[in-house]
């Protein structure tokens, strides 16, 4: 069991010769540290129990829904032809976005080293892991015939069956295996030196496991020289992974010949698209955890004005690719790409319009001013339409391409059935439901980070000057 | 055999780990344990340079082979003909390889940097959890005694080993525990040699 501490002998107050003091800049105890950090450790509380058999009343929902279909069929499902690709493959789109933006946000604020990121990292790396885990169980689900999964990979091919090496779909498998083992080891990277603490304060099987993760981790001087370089090289070699595993999603699109997805503008489109998603799900998160572990202190208005600038730019990245595409196609007026906007625009205004409203308009208008950027309601209400607006997004790239392709003779419609709705919905129970579990397993806020940052806020008297203890770089 | 002081701050452990070098062990010998990193220097200097990202390196270029081996090899074995498009696929095999040489970096990095780190520890090192609480430990490596080994003129201290060197372990060890006490060490934690 996790148990708070008040070690005597331990501190980190700096009160001894003078010369080496805190100047109210309320620089905190190790200990106080600790303890409030890993405050999310302790023991459950009934509410916390209530929520994860929630949570998994609906996850069991869901895998019900999908036991329906696999012993049904498709058709229980609104796919049709040729609307082929549907809400799965929404789903799919949505989460494999949102995966992106915690382990590329973490990644780019670790290289250009912003104080602000620490305590927002170990929440957007957790986020990436349990999102993108779930947008891989999307393409198993969409299969049909789940049951012959493997031929999604290459395997010894002698009944000469018929297993296409060459399929686009071969990327996505590569990809998401590839980015699900990135993003957990960058993950589990920067948990390294907190489970080495959680396992000094922790007993019985906790202390086990944290003892096994820890690896033994003991603070040397040498170790934290080569944790540190570790830490820039994986930043340096996920944002990559990242990058591509989204314009490989693109690409599942834009490579086809179906009006509405070959574009050129599609890779970086889709990137954008995942960053600002996954930016405003790192806030909905840190909002959330701030509320429940009480971390005010730590994820201060000032969190929420930075996240919330960076979701300014992207959001006006978005704004841009999106009028670029819609421009383009609107001078060209190329019949078949038009019919299909014409289409979508005309049958799908609600939708369309509260996409522009969340993705666009709403976001560039609010993060504009300081005081909506401060604002933990604002922002909860921004980050929660942005996402909305995005599962729409994804919605109006796939279904409306495939209802009116070039043949109008196939044209259709698709309506989602319940089966669908309620995989999804178990889907987006599952994510909450891992996240609920790790972060009353792991330390939620990235400790050695924090307190490494009021470390060197400490200051020094020289003179009549008073300075930093330790300059940002070494 | 290691002998680990356990210190309240920076400041008492700062004047323990100059005490060893007067006394005459070297900077290779003093590590310091810490539960934040500090700057080189504020407590001991150490090793700058790593290897590990040659192993990254090294998975990168493996990565790349076992991908296009993957992609390009199984299409190449199992032939599937199509109209009269290529048996490999360029474009998903470079896609391919990419992904698998970016995992294989990215594993041989972490797998690297375990390596360098020397973890997980097959042994018992000396640790006190008060480091967890922002103590600082202060670590002395004490090799085997009787090795009378001088400096050379011009030799700074903390660059070679000092005539503490031709002392005993025991010797050596007791020494340093007092420079330790004098500096307002908490506590000393040792290592036995095996």
């Amino acid at each position: 069991m996790y148990e708070s501490h008040s070690l005597q002998a331990s501190h980190n107050s700096h009160e001894t010769n003078g010369t080496y003091e805190n100047y109210g800049t309320n620089v905190k105890t190790a200990t106080e540290l600790n303890d409030e950090l890993l405050s999310s450790l302790a023991p459950p509380s009934r509410r916390w129990y209530l929520l994860v058999f929630l949570l998994g009343a609906v996850v069991a929902w869901g895998l019900a829904a999908f036991t329906w279909q696999v012993t049904h069929g498709m058709y229980v499902t609104g796919k049709n032809r040729p609307v082929m690709w549907a809400l799965y493959i929404t789903g799919f789109v949505f989460w494999v976005g949102l995966s992106h933006s915690g382990t590329m946000v973490s990644a780019i604020l670790r290289l250009s080293q912003a104080n602000w990121r620490r305590p927002i990292l170990r929440a957007a790396e957790a986020m990436t892991v349990f999102s993108i885990t779930v947008a891989g169980l999307f393409p198993l689900i969409h299969l049909g015939r789940n049951w012959i999964f493997y031929y999604l990979i290459p395997y010894p091919n002698q009944r000469g069956l018929w297993p296409n090496f060459r399929s686009a779909l071969l990327w996505d498998v590569t990809a998401i295996t590839s980015y699900i083992i990135g993003s957990s080891l960058f993950l589990y990277l920067g948990m390294l030196p907190d489970l080495a603490l959680v396992r000094d304060r922790s007993q019985g099987w906790r202390r086990t496991l944290y003892t096994i993760l820890a690896m033994g981790w003991r603070g040397t001087a040498r170790e934290w020289v080569i944790y540190q370089k570790a830490s820039t090289l994986m930043a340096a070699l996920i944002i990559p992974v990242a990058v591509s595993v989204h314009s490989i999603v693109a690409w599942d699109f834009a490579v086809t010949v179906v009006p509405g997805w070959h574009s050129t503008i599609f890779p970086p489109y889709f990137v954008i698209g995942a960053i600002l998603s996954g930016v405003a799900a790192v806030i909905t998160l840190m909002i959330i955890i701030r509320k429940a572990f009480r971390l005010e202190e730590y994820l201060t208005p000032l969190h929420f004005d930075n996240m919330g600038k960076l979701l300014l730019v992207i959001s006006l990245l978005w704004a841009y690719a999106y009028f670029v595409e819609v421009q383009t196609t609107w001078y060209a007026h190329e019949p078949i790409e038009w019919e299909v906007f014409s289409f979508m625009s005309g049958r799908y205004t609600p939708q369309l319009l509260i996409m522009l409203l969340g993705n666009a308009l709403l976001p560039i208008t609010a993060m504009c001013f300081k005081r909506l950027r401060r604002s933990i309601g604002m922002m909860l209400v921004v980050s929660l339409l942005v996402n909305v607006a995005m599962f729409i997004e994804r919605f109006l790239i796939i279904v409306p391409s495939l209802s009116h392709k070039n043949m109008p003779f196939v044209w259709g419609s698709y309506h989602p059935s319940l089966v669908e709705v309620s995989v999804n919905l178990g889907a987006l129970a599952g994510f909450a439901l891992l996240y609920t579990l790790f972060a009353k397993l792991f330390p939620i806020v990235a400790i050695s980070d924090v307190r490494e940052l009021e470390e060197r806020q400490a200051e020094v008297r020289l003179g009549r000057a008073r300075l930093s203890s330790i300059a940002g770089k070494d | 055999m290691e002998t680990l002081g356990i210190f309240r701050d920076v400041e008492s452990a700062g004047r323990a780990v100059e005490g060893l070098i007067r006394e005459g062990f070297t900077e290779a010998q003093i590590d310091s344990l810490t539960s934040v990193p500090y700057p080189d220097g504020v407590l001991v200097r150490t090793e700058r340079r790593t290897w590990f990202r040659w192993l990254a390196l090294a998975g990168g270029l493996f990565g790349a082979c076992a991908g296009f081996a993957l992609a390009a090899g199984t299409a190449w074995l199992y032939p599937v003909q199509t109209g009269d498009k290529p048996i490999i696929a360029l474009y998903p095999t470079a896609i391919i390889c990419f992904e698998v040489a970016m995992l294989f970096a990215i594993i041989g990095a972490i797998a690297g940097m375990f390596l360098e780190m020397g973890l997980p520890a097959l042994r018992k090192r000396p640790y006190d959890p008060a480091i967890a609480e922002g103590c600082i430990g202060i670590c002395l490596t004490i090799h085997a005694g009787g090795e009378p080994v001088a400096c050379r003129p011009g030799d700074t201290p903390g660059q070679c080993i000092g005539e503490i060197a031709s002392l005993s372990a025991k010797e050596q060890k007791e020494r340093a525990e007092k420079i330790m006490r004098e500096a307002g060490v908490l506590r000393v934690i040792g290592e036995e040699s095996p």
